[in-house]
């Protein structure tokens, strides 16, 4: 007899008993649509690749002390490492805890297409290492080598694509997902400080990108594509652009106050505003053109963008000193981390005053300025991430994060990002007025400093998922929004709580505080 | 991209009211259903993002364009008739996909499917329009104007066969049965990005054909 047709399996009892085949853990990792496991993906690695891009910055100044002695800011390994801190680590840390944590704030189960955030990772993941793979071979940013050049430049761009797809996904969470009762105005500040950045990220860098797509389509050699660089993309880490790295800082600091304190924000609605006004005065798109920017209203959306940022500080000011918060290295790195976003717009203010005029008015140095912005606001932006690590690892992480290594990761990056923006703050007021020994010993003693932390912080998140941790980081402040119920409340509450509309921005504290599901609105 | 995800419980009428406890309320529940808006939301980013990258590219062209002065496409004829017809074309499919949004809303399923097959023949219309125009302007990749010309005109290519293939799937979820006048959205999300393709063009028509 001739077999024509494949048995099937259900005519063997063992394979039917056995149920579908499970995948291996290799194939868990890689192919998961779990938005939990996407955002600890991103955290894990930009860790890392800040570690990495912040040592490559450490070995730049090493190496400038050995060699010349000669000061060169330009230089291609410097400023791919400016980039490689940017867009591989400050950025993907805070997508990868939005990705994580957004969809749990607006209490859904899920974020909007898991496929297309997973294949953000990636593309992310693979961009990133391209682009670390171009820096050696001459390449990255402002490289001299046109192969290593061009494959820089390409891995930058598939980055911001990357980057921008994630925020997509971030950002139609907030808009599509939420709970019944839970309109924009209850939507905790992380989630819609996302809410604002994600925009504003996926403007610029679509701005950016058509800079990389212009350059590859031009054939330039590689001083043409270091001048597409400079005229076409470098003004993402200049005022007012770079200040949407710190965007989330904002809802960051005011969700772990809250938490800390225990109290509601009593202007809720103002400190939403002020972090939507900030993030309208952090779209630069326009000033990639030098008639763009050094005009009036360049000088004023550079200044005006501090105002929403001091009204917030003043709030949590206020929160803070109603009710005494539990105070952890949580909420003392958020804290240093708003210093860091303050020094940030205080050297674009400076930038921006010292152009009004003809010439330069108060004789500053715009590059090394320049680069204070960026160091500052991915310092914060940094320090924020690392914070909030360390307060929602019970939720992220599902383990309470080791807090002498949060104090001590947290420790080395507020010393390590600001003595580096320091740095370059002195050097655009000084006008290189440092010697150059001594600058470089600086940058690179800082730059490790930077690199310690991030490897410290990716320590904390293999010791806390491994389970390890002896000590807690936080003590024992209740979650007052919906991504703490899952680890706070016991399953009955939990479904009580799903049943019910949300009338405030706190919903976990409502419940706890009325004894039953969530008030009805009024 | 999944578009289906549990409607928060008080949105849906489950008649399981006389349930007491809560956990078995919460066992009753969830019902799936398709999240309102939600392909509309991401497509509306997603063509944010493409459109910044294509005014940037249309503004870099204008600029050097600006500083090259009178010797900007010295060398090129490019006819005006070309350049209109396509943008024609690209209005007569903004009726034609208003028609699909409009067919889908009222559960007209012939209508539906006629008007996204007429939109996407104006589509392919215009990509063969395109090829056209470019044969004949005769713009070289290697003279001065050609990297920033292609990069404006094929990069808005690419974002019309983006939206061709983005049709094509809704057309075939649609009839698959997934949209309905209870789920518009795929159609409503496809028209999106076809009217930005649309008025992108615009935009190209006028700063790079008319002003030349």
């Amino acid at each position: 007899m001739t077999l024509t047709d494949t048995r099937s399996t259900s005519d063997n009892p063992a394979v039917a008993a056995s149920g579908p085949p499970v995948p291996s853990s290799l194939e868990r990792f890689l192919g998961t649509g779990e938005h939990q496991a996407i955002g600890r993906s991103f955290i894990l690695s930009s860790l890392l690749l800040m570690a990495l891009s912040a040592g490559t910055l450490a070995v730049g100044g090493v190496s400038a002390l050995s060699s010349t002695g000669t000061v060169d800011i330009s230089d291609s390994v410097w400023n791919s490492a400016l980039v490689g801190m940017v867009l591989m680590g400050a950025i993907p840390l805070l997508l990868g805890l939005a990705i994580c944590l957004v969809p749990m704030q607006v209490g859904s189960p899920a974020i909007a297409f898991p496929r297309a955030a997973a294949l953000s990772l990636w593309g992310w993941l693979v961009s990133a290492a391209i682009f670390a793979i171009s820096v050696p071979l001459h390449g990255g940013v402002e490289g001299t080598k046109l192969e290593g050049a061009r494959l820089g430049m390409l891995s930058m761009g598939s980055m911001m694509v990357a980057l921008s797809l994630g925020a997509v996904c971030v950002v139609t969470t907030v808009l599509s997902h939420r709970p019944v009762g839970m309109g924009l105005a209850r939507v905790p500040f992380f989630a819609w400080s996302m809410l604002v950045a994600a925009p504003i990220w996926i403007l610029t860098f679509g701005s950016t990108t058509a800079h990389v797509f212009l350059g590859q389509i031009s054939q330039a050699n590689a001083a043409g594509l270091a001048l597409r660089y400079q005229a076409g993309i470098s003004w993402f880490l200049r005022a007012p652009s770079v200040y949407m790295i710190a965007i989330p800082v904002l809802g960051i600091s005011c969700d772990l106050v809250g938490k800390a304190s225990g109290r509601r924000f009593v202007r809720y609605g103002t400190v939403q505003a002020m972090i939507a006004v900030y993030g309208v005065f952090s779209f630069g798109a326009w000033t990639q053109t030098s008639g763009g920017r050094e005009n009036i209203i360049w000088i004023t959306f550079v200044a005006l963008a501090a105002l929403p940022v001091l009204v917030v500080l003043g709030l949590i000011a206020d929160t803070l000193r109603h009710q005494k918060p539990v105070v952890s290295p949580a909420l003392v790195g958020v804290l240093f981390a708003f210093l860091m976003l303050l020094g940030g717009l205080l050297a674009g203010v400076l930038e921006a005053l010292n152009t009004t005029g003809s010439g330069t008015l108060l004789g500053f140095e715009a590059t090394g300025l320049g680069w204070a912005q960026a160091v500052f606001m991915l310092g914060a932006a940094f320090i924020a991430g690392l914070a909030a690590l360390s307060a929602w690892s019970r939720v992220v992480l599902r383990a309470s994060a080791p807090g002498a290594l949060a104090g001590t990761a947290l420790t080395a990056a507020l010393i390590g990002g600001g003595l580096l923006a320091t740095v370059f703050f002195i050097q655009g007021l000084t006008g290189f007025g440092l010697g150059a020994s001594l600058y470089e010993v600086w940058v690179a003693v800082a730059a490790a400093v930077l690199a310690l932390a991030g490897l410290l912080g990716l320590m904390m998140v293999l010791a806390t998922s491994r389970g390890s941790a002896s000590e807690s980081a936080e003590s024992s402040s209740a979650g007052l929004t919906l991504e703490w119920a899952a680890a706070e409340l016991s399953t009955e509450d939990q479904a009580l709580l799903q049943s019910a509309v949300v009338a405030s921005p706190y919903p976990l504290l409502d419940f706890r505080s009325t004894g039953e599901a969530v008030e009805e609105e009024k | 991209m999944s578009d289906t995800a549990t409607l928060a419980p008080a949105e849906v009428a489950t008649g399981q009211e006389s349930v007491e406890t809560p956990a078995a309320h919460a066992a009753a529940l969830p019902p799936t259903m398709p999240r309102r808006r939600e392909l509309i939301f991401g497509t509306v980013f997603v063509t944010a993002g493409v459109v910044m990258a294509m005014l940037t590219l249309i503004g870099s062209y204008i600029a050097t364009r600006d500083a090259a002065g009178a010797r900007w496409l010295a060398d090129n004829q490019i006819a005006l008739t070309q350049p209109n017809m396509q943008m024609l074309t690209m209005v007569m499919s903004v009726v034609t996909m208003q028609w699909a949004v409009w067919s889908i809303s009222r559960d007209d399923r012939y209508h539906t499917y006629l008007a996204l097959g007429v939109t996407m023949l104006l589509g392919i219309a215009f990509v063969n329009q395109s090829t056209f125009l470019f044969k004949e302007a005769g713009i070289a990749i290697t003279q001065p104007e050609g990297p920033l010309f292609y990069a404006v005109t094929i990069g808005h290519l690419a974002m019309i066969v983006a939206g061709l293939i983005f049709l094509l799937l809704m057309a075939f979820r649609t009839l698959g049965g997934q949209y309905s006048s209870r789920q518009p959205d795929g159609i409503g999300a496809a028209a999106v990005f076809w009217y930005s393709g649309v008025a992108l063009y615009a935009v190209i028509w006028f700063a790079v054909y008319i002003q030349k």
